[in-house]
Order: structure tokens, then sequence, then C-alpha cells
């Protein structure tokens, strides 16, 4: 795309305010060609938002992970933003610093990718992830895909099972295939012992570190990488927040820690890399520009540098998408039935804290629906409809072990019956 | 004794002239000295109005003075209690988030 000659500097562009243009209803998310000498794939997007969005739905359907969306939106509540608010979608990626080969994972940008197509041209598909916790962190270095498994059984570790039961939620020594099963419907097994590729029964923990050390992905995700890897693949997890990265002529830095996490080890990593580029252009960085990328550690890419001066104009334009209305795998709210069983999850006086508690429980893994339910100046978050007191009282249990919520059940108005002869 | 004799016929004579033009000189003066008083009463009474007028002009500024003051410290009041609002809704965004990544672990 043609850029105006006067934007022949490195602006970030989508720092700007947009310039009327087309809206893009299809937007390239998870599929992108490697151009030879090139690190940086895809392009950022804009979408405005419309009511009852929330970041978690936005994310999935777009293919990024709850991380991207809210490092790359500051600000933006991310259960009850405004309706007509302008976000960026950050499907822009530089390449881990790694071989393109089979499967890389960069667990800091919580995001794997898969390398097609060993000699030109080469494709790479990637997926946003779920990945370890601080204590129970994702493993790095080389491993493989050791067996798959379709409706995979989960198998209870002995100190997950000690996690639930501390909790007041033990669990059985297996959990079946179901929604129930955090696994979801795919599952690659690492040769390093006990840690797996696998789906989710919560989409919503995608860009989060909230595993035990797998990898989670989303149901959809899961499955394409499921039909496309072989047995014996190789996968190379590695821990790169600071990713440099060259495309037509410009340098981009991508940074995914914040400052206070910082990690001086692959920092030093990169600050010799930047040394290096002065050193061989034989021109000076703009430092405050570096400055500024790791403070904000939005997660994308952003241009540093012109290899050679003017070649900025290759910067890639971002786009603006149009909102699809229909959000993929957003969670489908029933209406409420008097006749059903529901419980009462919250009462409180601002419409946000209601609508926010709302969306949280509609994104729980399995869901449990919820809606808001405006009242004499106060807002109930009702959950329901379920079929019997059995499921609504499993709801206020999960309501209260999940959430730390205190739910009261309701129970369904009796139909009066009729008293007339007919 | 004659020198001294002439001095005074001299001052008589002069006195006398002096009797004849101090009558005219003397209402003039008169006149004078009453649009002089006339000035200077109009003058006072200027003087007192614009004083009046001043001290009327003082009080208003005072006055608006302490509106805009207060009106100062009802905004910071209100810029105040707007910061801790926005503060609370921070902190309850940033709570139900946390409750969200806990409730995310398996």
């Amino acid at each position: 795309m043609k850029r105006a000659p006067d934007e022949d500097q490195l602006v970030p562009r989508h720092l700007a305010e947009p310039v009327p243009r087309h809206l893009e209803e299809n937007v390239e998310r998870n599929e992108f060609p490697v151009a030879k000498g090139d690190d940086v794939v895809g392009r950022l997007g804009f979408l405005h938002l419309e009511k009852g969005d929330t970041l978690p739905d936005i994310a999935r359907h777009f293919g990024l992970g709850i991380n991207d969306v809210s490092a790359a939106n500051p600000g933006v509540d991310m259960w009850a933003p405004k309706a007509g608010e302008r976000i960026m979608l950050p499907l822009s990626f530089i390449l881990p610093d790694a071989p393109r080969k089979d499967i890389v994972i960069n667990l800091a940008a919580m995001r794997l990718f898969q390398f097609k197509g060993g000699s030109e041209p080469l494709t790479v598909l990637t997926y946003p992830a779920g990945v370890g916790t601080d204590e129970r962190p994702s493993p790095t270095g080389q491993m493989y895909v050791e067996r798959k498994a379709f409706r995979p059984t989960w198998h209870v570790p002995a100190s997950i099972a000690e996690d639930h039961r501390k909790k007041g939620d033990p669990l059985p020594a297996k959990v079946l295939p179901g929604p129930q099963n955090p696994l979801g419907e795919c599952a690659l097994y690492l040769s390093k012992s006990s840690y797996l590729i696998h789906g989710t029964n919560k989409p919503a923990s995608i860009g989060l570190r909230a595993t035990n050390g797998c990898i989670r992905l989303y149901p959809e995700d899961v499955r394409k990488l499921y039909e496309n890897t072989p047995v014996k693949t190789a996968v190379n997890i590695v821990e790169q927040p600071y990713l440099l990265g060259q495309s037509n002529g410009v340098v981009y830095l991508e940074v995914h820690a914040p400052l206070e996490n910082l990690n001086s080890a692959e920092f030093d990593k990169i600050y010799a890399k930047l040394k290096n580029i002065e050193k061989e252009s034989g021109r000076t960085l703009d430092w405050s520009k570096v400055k500024n990328v790791l403070a904000e550690a939005r997660g994308i890419p952003v241009p540093i540098f012109e290899v050679r001066q003017g070649s900025g104009k290759g910067v890639a334009e971002p786009v603006e998408v149009k909102h699809p209305g229909e959000l993929y795998g957003r969670p489908k709210i029933p209406e409420l039935k008097t006749d059903a069983w529901s419980v009462l999850a919250a009462d409180v006086r601002d419409e946000i804290d209601a609508v926010r508690l709302s969306a949280i429980i509609n994104h729980q893994g399995p869901q449990i629906p919820a809606r808001v339910l405006a009242r004499n100046g106060s807002y109930r978050v009702v959950a329901g409809p379920f079929n019997d007191a059995r499921e609504a009282k499993e709801a206020i249990k999960r309501l209260k072990i999940d959430l730390e919520i205190d739910g009261t059940l309701i129970e369904p108005v009796k139909k009066k019956l009729s008293g007339g002869r007919g | 004794m004659k020198s001294l004799l002439a001095i005074s016929m001299m001052l008589v004579s002069a006195l006398a002239m002096g009797g004849c033009a101090s009558t005219r000189e003397l209402e003039k003066v008169q006149s004078q000295q009453m649009m002089t008083d006339a000035k200077a009463d109009q003058a006072a009474k200027d003087a007192q109005a614009a004083k009046a007028a001043s001290d009327a002009a003082t009080l208003k500024a005072n006055e608006a003075a302490a509106r805009a003051e207060n009106a100062l410290k009802m905004a910071e009041e209100r810029a105040k209690i707007a910061d801790e609002k926005a503060k609370i809704a921070d902190e309850k965004a940033s709570k139900a988030d946390d409750v969200f990544r806990k409730s995310m672990r398996k």
C-alpha cells in the first residue's frame, strides 16, 4: 500500500488518529507467508467495539490471547469496555529467534508458531497460548511430540489433586472426555514427561499464565494443530520477551515484559543486537524510542530504525477492521425462565460492576450463563437457567470456589393451578 | 524728622488708596473663594462618591474572588472525588481481573 509523501518517518502509526478508509471484512489472523529475510508477519488492525463486547471475546474471534489484546490496549476495561471505543488488534508478530522449522513456542509472547514448507515459500501458522504460572512454569528447551490423543482422559496429577482438595473441590483420579475435562478435545503429549499441548474447557484462559506447565490452545486452534502435526514433530520452547526483527528494511522491536519484570539475560542479548545495528549502519539509534517501547511493553512490533534511510516507507499499514457482528466462541446466554432454577450471584449499585461480574461468570469454563437485571436502582447478576436444583447448587459451589461469590439459590416460580372447572 | 513725616504721609495715602481697591478686590476674592469652596465641596463629594464606588468595587471584587476561590475549592474537591472514584473503579476492575485469572487455573 502506498503512503503519503509526508509519512516518511518511522511513526508508530497505530498511535495516530485513524485515517478514514474502507473497512476490511476479513483479516488474516493465524496463517502468514514468511518472506525471505523477513522476521515480521501480519499487520495491525483496528476495530470499533459494539455494545456488549468484551476483550476476551474479541481476542478469541481474531485468534488472539487476552494478553495480546490487553497489552495492546492499556486502560481499556477488559469486561465492560465502552461501545464505540476503538481498539487495536495486534495481529502482527515478530518470529522468535529460533530455527524456523516445526513448532516453536515463545512463552513470553504466549504464542505458538508452526512452520510449514521447509524450503521456500515458508508459511507460519500461529496460535495464542495459555502457559504455566510462575509457581509451575512451562518448561523450555527442545522436545518433541511423543504421542497424540483425541478426546483424551485427564489423569489428575497428585500435585493438582492436592491443590483442589485444599480448596474443598476434590477431583476424581481421572476425568473422562467431556465439558469438565480441562484438556479439551485434543492433546499432544510432549517428550518432556507430563507436559502437553492441549485444548481447554476454559477458552478465556488463553493468553494467561494459568496452567500447571502445559500449553493450552483455543479448541479451534488445537484441532488444527492436532491435524497438522505428526508424532515426532520437534517442539522448541523458548522464553523471549524482547524480540527484534526486520521487514522491508525496517527494524522492529516487540516487548512482552514490563520493566519491573526485566529479564536481564534476554535484555542483554537484545541490547547487544541493537548496538550491533548501530555499528553496522554507522548511524545512531533513537534510544528514547527504544526506551518507550520497553516501558510500554505493548507486545506489538514497533518500527525503531530504518536500515537504509527512506526504507521506513515499508512500514506495514494498519487496517481498519469491520466489526463482525457475531463473535466466534462468544458465550451464548440463554433466556431466564421463571419455571427454572437460577442463582442470585450479586446485587450491586454500580451497573459496570454488575456487567463485569456477569461477563466473568459467563466466561468460566464450562460456562455458567449469567446476565444483569436492573431493579429499583440496583443491578442483580443472576446465573441460570438451571434444569434442576442439583445443577443450580453445583453452580453455587463453583461460584464460591472459583470466584469467591456467595450465590443464593432461586427456586422456580410455581405455576398456579387453575381452580375453575372448565 | 521731615523724612519721617514724608514716609508717614506716603503710607497713609497708600492705605487710603488700598482701602478703595480692597472693596472690589475683597468681593472678587470672596467670589473666588466661594467658587473654590464650591469646587472643593464638589471635589470632596466626587472623592466620596469615587471612594464609595471604589469600596463597592473592592467589595464586589472581594466577593468575586471569594466566589472564585470557593469554586476552585469545590472543583478541586470534585476532582478529588472523581480521582477517588476512578481509583476505586480501577481497584474494582483489577480485583475482578485477579479473581478471574485465578478462576482460569485447572
